[in-house]
């Protein structure tokens, strides 16, 4: 009737990005990029977020051209096989993203929240949970995410206003002190972090106003990175570069450190982890809706269900390999970097360069026709 | 198969004392009629629904006593052109019908040499009458309540909405209770598909009996796993009343002076009828203790738990070391003294509805002070986890529906295993549980947490109706149940010059 399930509003997708974006590069880019790049971060993050720019440009070029779906118009544009094989590496990055997602959140819990739990317990736990909410469709999902924004993004910034009084601006400088390679590693990784907009792409048949989808998108990625920016900011005066680098997750050791007027909580940071337990859900709820969508496209299965299991399942497995082996994690950041971010663009530019080449040919028979 | 009404009134007197034989609260009278007394006719009522006081003046009474000054031979033709003057009469031509009318509470009248039953309406079946509510009390705002007259509630809800525009749908429900459904709704805010959504749903079942609107409730759910209700319930004409002016549909159901709205979000179960009586300021910070008392009820307990067991860090040392002294002595794990003092309070809730009235004051002050403070002296429970449980009463108490209450009741202790088992993270994961729950459910076709949800579907405007009552002047907009176009509520004179 009204509530009209499988489509969801501009607001539900901004926010829905943003908590999906957020989580593992406030997480993780502070510590990347101070040991990368010190107080030159800042610019790698900006830098980071021109590459975004252009990302998600291809994308919109692109979805202009997407009649129904991504699939379809993968198809369409670059033939049955090709398609097939964007799809299996879309596939691919989600389910793997998905994964290091599960084992960083598992990972988050059992450190600050359940020290002694068990990995097993905690993280079947979460995949469950990540399975109950994509069960009934994007809007269920997005509908948590609409809801928890603000009673998330206001503690996040009134803890972060109060961190602002420890800030030693000395820690600031010196800037443009970082080599050029650095520097370039430095906003690679930005941007890998920034790749889970691509799920954008597959959205369209779910948005009741997908013209305007884009704009959600970009102001997604600049909600993030001006987040990202002040935190590293707010980090890089509190901790100086050296002892942030050593740091596993900077930003939650600040939120332990954070003084509130009244001194009733003495400690905030296991309630502060509440905002990045939902934001690394969110992610891993995308992965495993984007696994499923896909795998129920490529095998052309009947319902959800069946493709749901065999996602989680896989995830599971990823998730579960890396917590075993520590090395996985580094040949995950490489796939990241070689594989899925070329990958990105190489696709997008693909198919809009065939999609010319074929509107162009139409155009052609049209005129000798 | 049905039996035709017969013009040969022996033979309808035969079949109708068939149908009803051994009824003995059914009253059957021969009555001779005509100026001569000549011509035979049959009432039949049940007992206490005919007026014996004042019988001549009843319309039955009325209409025997016109009988006996006409000629016999124009009597039918009399009943026939002119007994539709008498109010709510109606003709039957099956003796079933006829049966079903005289069951609803009114007298069924037979004439020989006429083939229709009528059913002559009188005083009805015993009822208690327009009486205040005992449940949803309000500080300013019409006190009356609805009754278990089917008939007097749909009669307090046109009192108040004088309009051509109410329509009052009526149906049955249950094989052999035959209970009046009616739907009342204003034909220009509703959206036909909510209309259609629940007769098709009323069609859905049959059932024996429904003796109450929480049968027919529970039948038309969707998520019957849910403990959310999916219905708002409510005992106020003047709550039913708004809920049709806003372009919701109110079932009601004969013998239940509890009408079902629909559709029912997590916004309209926090809000009251004086929230509107009320000034804006007032109604918001009501609302904002609504809300968060809707919370607290549900994961106080657990909270706690997960505090004291796991993240003691949390808390300054002062008020740790005290938490810690009061605990002293205490041979339960926490988890435990918690469940204790949670079922020892259900316990004490139950027992103090069951009670009559002053007995159940009794309870409460026995539970709560006498065996609170014995517990506590004997070391059972500290004095802390007792404030807890109260508190959360408290909250649980202050949550304006009763069936919306429970369902945070019931999801507090799976908070208080969460939490007692994982902590903080059990904590987390039940509030994803709940959280996740409620963005799938939907109450006819509206997402359970609209508006904070979904929004857009009606341009932000039921945003100004939820944490915050915004002042009356702000809200011009209908919420998202009326039909689009019909959505203008409130125009001020400046507005429209």
């Amino acid at each position: 009737m009204f509530a009209d399930n499988w489509k969801i509003s501009l607001r539900q997708i901004r926010r829905l990005f943003i908590m999906d974006i957020f989580g593992m590069s406030s997480l993780m880019i502070p510590g990347i990029l101070s040991s990368m790049s010190g107080a030159d971060g800042i610019f790698c993050l900006l830098l980071g977020m021109a590459g975004g720019v252009v990302l998600l440009y291809l994308m919109g070029v692109n979805l202009k051209h997407i009649k129904t779906d991504y699939y379809s118009y993968m198809k369409e544009t670059a033939g049955q096989l090709l398609g097939d094989i964007f799809m299996v590496f879309y596939f691919l990055y989600f389910v793997t993203l998905s994964g290091y997602v599960l084992y960083h959140l598992t990972t988050l819990v059992l450190t600050w929240l359940l020290p002694e739990g068990s990995w097993l317990v905690v993280s079947l736990l979460l995949l469950l949970l990540g399975m109950y909410g994509s069960i009934r469709g994007i809007e269920g999902r997005a509908r948590v995410y609409e809801i928890v924004f603000w009673f998330l993004g206001i503690p996040l910034l009134v803890m972060l206003f109060f961190a602002m009084s420890d800030v030693n601006t000395a820690y600031f400088t010196p800037i443009a002190a970082s080599s050029l390679p650095a520097f370039f590693r430095g906003s690679v990784a930005v941007l890998v972090f920034l790749l889970p907009l691509s799920a954008l792409m597959f959205l369209k048949p779910f948005c009741r106003k997908p013209e305007k989808m884009l704009s959600c998108g970009r102001m997604a990625m600049a909600a993030v990175i001006f987040l990202n920016a002040v935190i590293y900011l707010i980090l890089l005066g509190v901790f100086g570069k050296n002892t942030m680098g050593i740091l596993n997750r900077p930003v939650i050791t600040l939120m332990g450190m954070v003084n509130l007027p009244g001194e009733f909580f003495t400690r905030q940071d296991v309630l502060m982890t509440a905002v990045w337990f939902f934001a690394l859900f969110a992610l891993l709820n995308t992965g495993i809706f984007q696994g499923t969508l896909i795998l129920k496209d490529l095998c052309q299965m009947p319902g959800n269900r069946l493709g749901l299991w065999i996602t989680a399942v896989i995830i599971f497995a990823i998730g579960k390999g890396f917590f075993e082996h520590g090395f996985l994690t580094e040949v995950f950041e490489i796939y990241q970097v070689f594989v899925a971010l070329p990958g990105m663009f190489l696709i997008l530019l693909v198919l809009l360069f065939l999609h010319w080449a074929r509107a162009g040919r139409k155009a052609q028979k049209g005129v000798s026709g | 198969m049905s039996i035709q009404i017969s013009s040969d009134l022996q033979e309808n007197i035969r079949n109708f004392e068939e149908l009803f034989s051994d009824c003995e609260d059914i009253k059957k009278r021969k009555i001779k009629v005509g100026e001569h007394l000549d011509q035979d006719c049959y009432i039949a009522y049940i007992e206490v629904t005919l007026s014996s006081v004042d019988f001549k003046d009843s319309a039955v009474g009325k209409l025997l006593g016109k009988l006996r000054t006409l000629p016999e031979q124009d009597l039918t033709e009399y009943v026939k052109n002119n007994v539709m003057d008498i109010s709510d009469s109606q003709p039957f031509g099956t003796l079933e019908d006829a049966a079903v009318g005289m069951l609803t509470g009114d007298v069924l009248f037979f004439l020989d040499g006429y083939n229709k039953a009528l059913k002559i309406p009188d005083k009805g079946y015993p009822s208690r009458g327009v009486y205040e509510t005992e449940s949803e009390k309000v500080i300013r705002g019409s006190n009356e309540g609805f009754s278990e007259s089917i008939k007097l509630n749909t009669a307090l809800i046109r009192k108040r909405l004088r309009s051509p525009h109410v329509k009052v749908k009526e149906s049955f429900a249950g094989r052999r209770t035959n209970t009046n459904v009616d739907l009342v709704y204003l034909k220009d805010l509703i959206h036909p598909e909510m209309l259609a959504e629940i007769e098709k749903r009323l069609g859905e079942f049959e059932i024996d009996g429904a003796l109450d609107s929480g049968i027919i409730e529970q039948l038309t759910e969707k998520r019957k796993y849910s403990p959310f209700p999916q219905f708002q319930t409510t005992q106020r004409p003047d709550r039913a009343a708004m809920a049709i002016l806003e372009g919701r549909i109110v079932l009601l159901s004969d013998n239940s002076p509890v009408a079902l709205i629909l559709p029912a979000t997590y916004n309209t179960f926090i809000q009251t009828s004086d929230d509107y009586y009320s000034r804006w300021e007032i109604a918001s910070f009501t609302r904002l203790l609504r809300y968060l008392a809707s919370f607290l009820a549900m994961v106080f307990p657990g909270l706690y738990l997960a505090i004291t067991n796991f993240h003691t860090q949390l808390l300054p040392t002062d008020l740790l070391l005290s938490l810690a002294a009061a605990r002293q002595g205490v041979p339960f794990p926490a988890m435990v003294e918690v469940i204790l003092m949670e079922i020892a309070f259900e316990l004490l809730r139950e027992a103090g509805v069951r009670l009559p009235g002053a007995n159940g004051n009794t309870i409460g002050i026995v539970g709560g002070l006498i065996i609170g403070q014995a517990a506590v002296d004997a070391n059972i429970v500290s004095p802390i986890v007792v404030i807890v449980v109260a508190l959360t009463a408290l909250c649980s108490f202050a949550v304006p529906n009763e069936e919306f209450a429970t369902a945070f009741r019931i999801l507090k202790f799976m908070f208080i295993f969460l939490c007692g088992t994982l902590g903080f993270f059990g904590f987390l994961t039940g509030l994803l549980v709940v959280l996740i729950h409620l963005s799938h459910l939907e109450s006819f076709g509206i997402p359970y947490l609209a508006p904070f949800v979904g929004a857009d579907l009606n341009g932000y405007q039921d945003e100004r109706d939820t944490f915050l009552r915004l002042p009356l002047n702000y809200l011009k907009k209908r919420p998202v149940y009326t039909r689009e176009g019909a959505r203008t509520r409130l125009k001020l004179n400046q507005e429209k010059k």
